[in-house]
């Protein structure tokens, strides 16, 4: 059931009537408490997420998620879902302001993740009626309201002209605090986080740079580290000294270890039956979940 | 006055005796009939025939001739029942005596000589089963016919001497000898030799457990990065075809019409690249009168689909069977035609529309979206049943010659080769009793019984079949690779680290 909030609503977000151009009506699904919108962080970043986005967005927003942090987004696929995803795997409320219509699904392939927000008391929220189409133009409308909602914009990935940075420059204009993780210069998706970076954003290197900022405590869960580095034969933990310092496709490890590759492939195949490493588009990368918590 | 000539006719890779009768009236006006459903080739004969028979300087008969060809109720085609036909009308006007438990198959050119025909090998194996001793042949195809043992192949250049040869006390013509079965064998030719292929090393070592085991390989990668030019080194590691397999081979190239005049037997492993606009009869074999596709030509060979996902879906999911079982069966009202297919299957495909996802430099334009949706055109059933998955990537050959690491020479094709042929070798001792030849065309029950497995093994395919969510069919894929990777190792038992390896080859979820 669709249910909608007008500005002068006693429930309307007050962060977000700070803002100069506050949307009149939020129309929203799920169950509005008034508290979800009390610690709020945006999560924006490029569609075309790496490895390297995929593996930073799941640690950092797991970690702040569970630290009762709201994650709002956009919806959308790439570091969208996937901070998404993250919350309410960790079980957490999230929210989606979508650019379009609440009862559209867009994109409509994410369907599971759509339901899955709302099966875990989180908000699908916009500012357009029911069935309004996406458009060009509703995407940095849409966009202005992720940014004002919150207190705080984490970037991750981004390209130099993007969606994203046009969020980056609402939170700025809001004079809200933005937050940017470093990437490799050498990836098109790092050029404007770190050109955000190069103009004040402040660098992201873990979770509790965010979590401190919201004043949160944190629980001090002790990291068990190195429990698997112990049953590592000599020539897995050479590979893992490769795959901590790059990610690498299997010749030019052989080659940087100077063996061969079938040698090579069965030690990497022990590894990933253990965990300790994943293959995605042609790269092997260390599991980093492996070695945390 | 009537004769009976005895001829035969090849549907599929079956042989049908063809009694051709020629009646040469004396009552009647001079007309020229063909009776016993022909088709239009060879209908069309009548003018072929008269024609030879005034070029090669005999006189046509100005009678009323009936040509049937028995049974009746076959349709018949092609061009080849000139021969007995002409045989059959000079059989009237000139005087010799065919002889007795002989076979004639040929077409005529206008000038009486015979060409090339299509289908000699089937004919002589044929004879050999029905105890025929005699075949009178095109000379241009006898080559192929003179493999089989125990008939005697005439080959005929033309009527004048197939006549000469009747008409005197002596034999003119002389039967082939069965030792020109090895007349015209080429060696493995390949574009490339492995050690032209810079980089690679991972695609060059899947190659070999390919060709080793006759595995079915998916190979992924960018524009430029050699997915084609391995694949066309392929046949340069694959070793000569066996004795059997020869045959089977050729008995398929003769009756689809493709065996080159002269030519004898094929020892080279069948290599087809069909392009990716092919249809899917044209791949799989059919038609009103079936034909082998390409799937049965590249039998014991390799078909080899560059861009597989730019293959239509259709085309594509009619491989399934033929794949899990080998041949064929290509069912008509008229006929029924079973055609042999065990081929090794090379696929590659870009890793997304654009083909440049993952690569160092060049960065992909495709949405998640996209790439997700240019995945699906290949589909689940289809990975299944491919054996081995590599991904291939881009080689920066810049990097590449400046790699001091890379101090040992590459090896070259010949040396693959001679690895490979060991394990071929194993194999073949290993299936003696089985009808089959490769690891690849194991059944359940031949891995059950070949590939036993210690506890040790069988753990860790558990754990892995839980880690990376195997299929029960991928499970077994895995079991026979590995039985490959032990045989290039020349193992007995398979051991963990040939089962580690092989894991590295699985469908990618």
């Amino acid at each position: 059931m669709n249910e909608v909030i007008n500005i002068d609503d006693a429930m309307y977000p007050k962060r977000l009537k700070e803002i100069n151009d506050p949307p009149d009506k939020l129309y929203f699904k799920g169950d509005w408490d008034d508290d979800i919108f009390e610690n709020c962080l945006s999560v924006v970043g490029s569609r075309r997420i790496t490895t390297y986005g995929k593996t930073i967005t799941n640690n950092l927003i797991t970690q702040i998620a569970n630290a009762g942090i709201t994650i709002i987004s956009g919806f959308m696929f790439g570091v969208d879902a996937y901070s998404h995803r993250a919350a309410v795997e960790a079980g957490k409320r999230t929210i989606a302001v979508m650019p379009c219509g609440i009862d559209i699904i867009h994109p409509a392939y994410q369907k599971d993740l759509y339901e899955q927000i709302l099966d875990n008391n989180g908000l699908i929220i916009s500012e357009l009626e029911s069935s309004h189409p996406p458009a060009a133009w509703t995407y940095p409308k849409r966009n202005r309201i992720v940014a004002g909602l919150s207190q705080a914009t984490l970037v991750i990935e981004a390209a130099e002209k993007s969606g994203t940075l046009i969020t980056a420059e609402f939170a700025k204009k809001y004079n809200r605090k933005l937050f940017a993780v470093p990437g490799p210069l050498t990836s098109k998706t790092s050029i404007g986080t770190a050109r955000l970076i190069k103009e004040g954003a402040e660098i992201v290197t873990s979770a509790e740079d965010i979590i401190k900022f919201f004043n949160i405590s944190i629980r001090q869960n002790k990291k068990e580290t190195n429990l698997i580095y112990r049953g590592l034969e000599n020539l897995e933990q050479k590979i893992l000294d490769e795959l901590n310092r790059e990610s690498l496709e299997v010749d030019s490890l052989a080659r940087f270890l100077n063996i061969s590759v079938s040698e090579l492939g069965k030690t990497l195949s022990f590894m990933e039956i253990k965990g300790i490493l994943f293959k995605e588009r042609g790269k092997y990368h260390v599991n980093q979940s492996t070695f945390s918590n | 006055m009537l004769i009976k000539v005895p001829s035969a006719t090849n549907s599929g890779l079956n042989t049908i005796k063809v009694e051709v009768e020629v009646d040469v009236a004396k009552k009647g006006l001079p007309t020229f009939g063909i009776v016993g459903l022909p088709s239009k080739a060879v209908d069309e004969s009548k003018e072929r025939v008269r024609t030879a028979i005034v070029n090669s300087g005999f006189k046509f008969p100005g009678n009323r001739i009936v040509v049937n060809l028995a049974p009746a109720d076959v349709p018949k085609e092609g061009s080849f029942y000139d021969l007995p036909i002409a045989l059959g009308i000079l059989s009237s006007t000139n005087d010799f005596k065919l002889p007795e438990s002989s076979l004639f198959f040929g077409e005529l050119s206008l000038d009486g000589s015979l060409r090339h025909a299509k289908g000699a090998l089937l004919l002589a194996l044929f004879a050999k089963e029905k105890g025929i001793d005699n075949l009178f042949i095109p000379k241009v195809s006898a080559n192929e016919a003179a493999v089989i043992e125990g008939v005697n192949v005439y080959p005929v250049e033309n009527l004048k001497s197939l006549l000469a040869h009747f008409s005197n006390e002596e034999e003119t013509i002389a039967p082939c000898e069965y030792k020109e079965r090895n007349a015209k064998v080429f060696d493995n030719q390949a574009e490339f030799d492995m050690k032209e292929v810079v980089g690679q090393e991972q695609g060059k070592r899947v190659m070999e457990i390919a060709a080793a085991g006759g595995h079915n390989l998916f190979m992924t990668g960018s524009p430029g990065c050699g997915k084609t030019m391995l694949a066309r080194a392929l046949p340069g590691i694959l070793p000569n075809l066996t004795e059997e397999e020869s045959l089977e081979v050729t008995k398929i190239y003769s009756a689809s019409g493709y065996m080159p005049p002269e030519g004898s037997i094929i020892k080279i492993r069948p290599f087809r690249s069909p392009h990716h606009t092919t249809s899917r009869v044209g791949l799989i074999g059919g038609g009103s009168r079936p034909q082998a596709g390409d799937i049965s030509l590249a039998h014991r060979g390799v078909l080899f689909l560059d861009e597989f996902n730019e293959f239509p879906r259709s085309v594509i999911e009619s491989l399934r069977q033929p794949m899990e079982d080998g041949n064929l069966t290509i069912s008509r009202s008229m006929e029924k035609v079973n055609f042999p297919a065990q081929f090794m299957l090379i696929a590659s495909a870009n890793p997304c529309p654009c083909g440049f996802l993952n690569h160092p430099k060049k960065s992909c334009t495709c949405t998640e979206r996209q790439i997700q949706e240019y995945r699906k055109r290949t589909s689940g059933p289809i990975l299944d049943r491919i054996d081995l998955h590599v991904d291939l990537p881009v080689v920066d050959t810049k990097k590449l010659s400046r790699d001091s690491k890379l101090k040992e020479p590459l090896e070259d094709s010949q040396q693959m080769r001679q690895r490979i042929s060991k394990a071929r070798q194993k194999q073949k001792q290993r299936f003696t009793n089985e009808p089959v030849y490769t690891n690849a065309e194991m059944k359940n029950r031949h891995i059950k019984k070949y590939c036993p497995l210690s506890k040790e093994i069988k753990q860790l395919l558990h754990q892995a079949s839980a880690a990376f969510h195997l299929s029960a069919r991928a499970y077994y894929k895995m079991i026979k690779v590995a039985r490959t990777i032990a045989d290039l190792d020349n193992c007995e038992e398979i051991n963990s680290s040939h089962m580690a390896e092989a894991l590295q080859y699985r469908v990618k979820a």
